[in-house]
């Protein structure tokens, strides 16, 4: 298990302060955060530009030391014990980079593989059964400079396994991918951790991945962390709104009130159609249960009905207009 | 530090295989040609091959058109190493894959060795064109000692190593690559007794050649190859050499491990 505990990171700048004169300023980064993540989990890192997620991950694989905290990877010390810790752990990002684009993607990973401290026949396997696993066999001893950016990302997938991590970070992976591109690549990480139970932690812009793949998401603020839960039940928390709309045909006046009754803590309103009328029903709670049983009682035939869940783009939403109010 | 080594050749040769870097390999042959041929043009149509004997006693030999080509030689030669090793971890920097480098937990040691050691193939090539063209203009080839010279060179290269790690750690605090080693350069074809001897400067700008490698490098391989000099005549030279690099290899070594953390606290933080 990967634990952080107080983890702090703060950083110089200096700033031009008139003619040849300089002021330097501390900025905290990551202010303070507790973190877990255990084998077989996904876990979410959510936040706004700026909010600490990338000098979190950075200092979680060691690429950064924190300036206070302690993170503990499966009982070794990140900091004191770097280089086992960095055996345990790998990261890929999003983007194009940490490939060498002149190699192949088979010389890629045996560049990798031999950093990694593996030789010989183990890393031919390694490379054979990586690069099959990713779909790049095909064009493994095509120079990564012709690859398409679908293909640069999977091969840093590849590249992310050279080690066997237990742990791996994932900042951004599907950046600028294609749909049906970063469907498979979602797959490929649901694989890694649930049948390979490899513990990942997720950042990522597009949220809709975040709730399909994380069993728990963090959201940080300005280095703290403001959040932590089920992706459903923090949406729950913040946005606690449903939207109902349900058509109908023509409804009388008693009929529009005897829903309204029915329904005394949501906001309904009744428009007119050319079929019918549409309500447009906004609850705290999911008030379809209600609605079918009134409609039945009334004798209404329901047309169509549709629930909009809240989904946790709209909780990142409402916490940053929070903050921004 | 062999699989580091043995993987950071490996991937350097195959990069200089589909990418040659054509425009240093000729700059640096273009240089050291130069320097031969400035020298050979002014000793005969300005000087009209007369040497001072200040010249003489200072350079220890009356053969100028030798101790140019040499310079230029080993100059060539020095540049190529510093700039080769020097340049590593800013490359990575600049082709992104520095981050992935710095998550493993590879030997740094064997990731430099492995850069100098496939770059000294390309070194090598460039030294055989200039000595190659230095024998078109009066470098004699005949009656040569090459292990001793080979020794020379080794005791060169190790302390050359040092120096790029220094070079190397200004290069990724300016975040700059061609100001930085230029200034070095230049620093080093006036100091270091390239083209005349660093007694013909102020005593303490010949100072600043005596903590250069290169300065007592040229010393000891003209006294082999020109004057056919034994080993243990250059031996002092060779002492002040490896010295040289006792001296810069802690410093360098630890002051890019530094500046490696605080260009990931910068750039990527």
């Amino acid at each position: 298990m990967i634990e952080a505990k107080g983890l702090k990171k703060t950083y110089t700048i200096s700033k031009k302060a008139g003619f040849l004169r300089k002021e330097k300023q501390k900025v905290k980064a990551v202010d303070g955060i507790d973190l877990t993540i255990s084998e077989g989990e996904i876990v979410g890192l959510l936040g706004l530009n700026g909010a600490g997620k990338t000098t979190t991950i950075k200092m979680l694989c060691t690429l950064l030391n924190p300036t206070a905290g302690t993170i503990s990877v499966d009982g070794l010390d990140a900091v004191c014990d770097a280089m086992a810790v960095k055996g345990l752990v790998n990261m890929i990002a999003g983007g194009e980079r940490m490939l060498y684009w002149r190699l192949t993607g088979a010389e890629n990973l045996r560049y990798f593989g031999k950093l990694y401290g593996l030789h010989g026949l183990e890393l031919e396997e390694k490379i054979s059964s990586l690069l099959s696993q990713v779909g790049l066999s095909e064009v493994s001893d095509t120079p990564v400079e012709l690859y398409s950016k679908g293909m640069k990302q999977r091969l840093q997938i590849a590249r992310g396994l050279i080690n066997d991590p237990r742990y791996l970070f994932l900042d951004e992976p599907t950046l600028g991918l294609d749909v049906p591109v970063a469907k498979q690549l979602r797959e490929t990480v649901k694989n890694l951790a649930k049948e390979q139970q490899k513990g990942i932690l997720l950042t990522s812009h597009y949220l809709e991945e975040v709730e399909e793949l994380c069993d728990r998401v963090y959201i940080i603020e300005k280095g703290k962390i403001v959040l932590h839960d089920t992706p459903q039940k923090i949406t729950e928390t913040v946005v606690n709104e449903f939207h109902v709309s349900v058509e109908t045909r023509t409804l009388s006046a008693l009929e529009q009130s005897k829903l309204a009754k029915g329904l005394p803590s949501c906001k309904i309103q009744f428009l007119p159609s050319s079929d019918g009328t549409i309500l447009e029903i906004k609850a705290p709670f999911d008030p379809t249960s209600i609605i079918i049983a009134i409609c039945v009682e009334q004798k209404i035939s329901i047309q169509k009905l549709e629930l909009k869940r809240p989904r946790l783009e709209d909780a990142i939403l409402a916490l940053a207009k929070e903050k921004s109010a | 530090m062999w699989l580091p080594f043995s993987a950071t050749f490996e991937r350097n040769y195959l990069v200089m295989r589909r990418a040659f870097p054509w425009s240093f390999f000729l700059g640096h042959i273009l240089s050291g040609v130069y320097i031969i041929v400035f020298a050979y043009l002014s000793y005969f149509y300005v000087f009209r091959g007369e040497l001072n004997n200040r010249f003489i006693s200072s350079a220890g030999t009356g053969d100028y058109l030798s101790y140019v080509i040499l310079g230029g030689l080993l100059y060539s030669f020095s540049v190529s190493l510093l700039m080769i090793v020097s340049r590593a971890i800013i490359t990575e920097l600049r082709e992104g894959t520095l981050e992935a480098l710095l998550l493993s937990p590879s030997s740094r040691k064997g990731y430099y060795l492995g850069y100098m050691a496939q770059g000294f193939m390309r070194v090598g090539l460039e030294f055989f064109a200039i000595t190659s063209a230095g024998y078109f203009f009066g470098l004699h080839l005949k009656n040569i000692n090459w292990i001793n010279i080979i020794v020379v060179l080794i005791v060169l290269i190790l302390a050359t190593f040092t120096q790029a790690l220094i070079l190397g750690t200004f290069m990724l605090y300016f975040r700059d690559t061609y100001i930085t080693q230029n200034t070095l350069f230049v620093l080093m074809s006036l100091v270091c007794g390239i083209t005349f001897p660093p007694a013909f400067l102020p005593e303490s700008v010949a100072l600043i050649g005596e903590i250069m490698p290169l300065t007592h490098g040229l010393d000891a391989l003209r006294m082999v190859w020109i004057e056919g000099k034994p080993l243990s005549e250059v031996f002092p030279l060779l002492l002040k050499i490896l010295v040289l690099g006792i001296v810069y290899f802690p410093i360098g070594a630890v002051c890019i491990k530094k500046m490696e953390k605080i260009v990931l606290e910068k750039h990527f933080g």
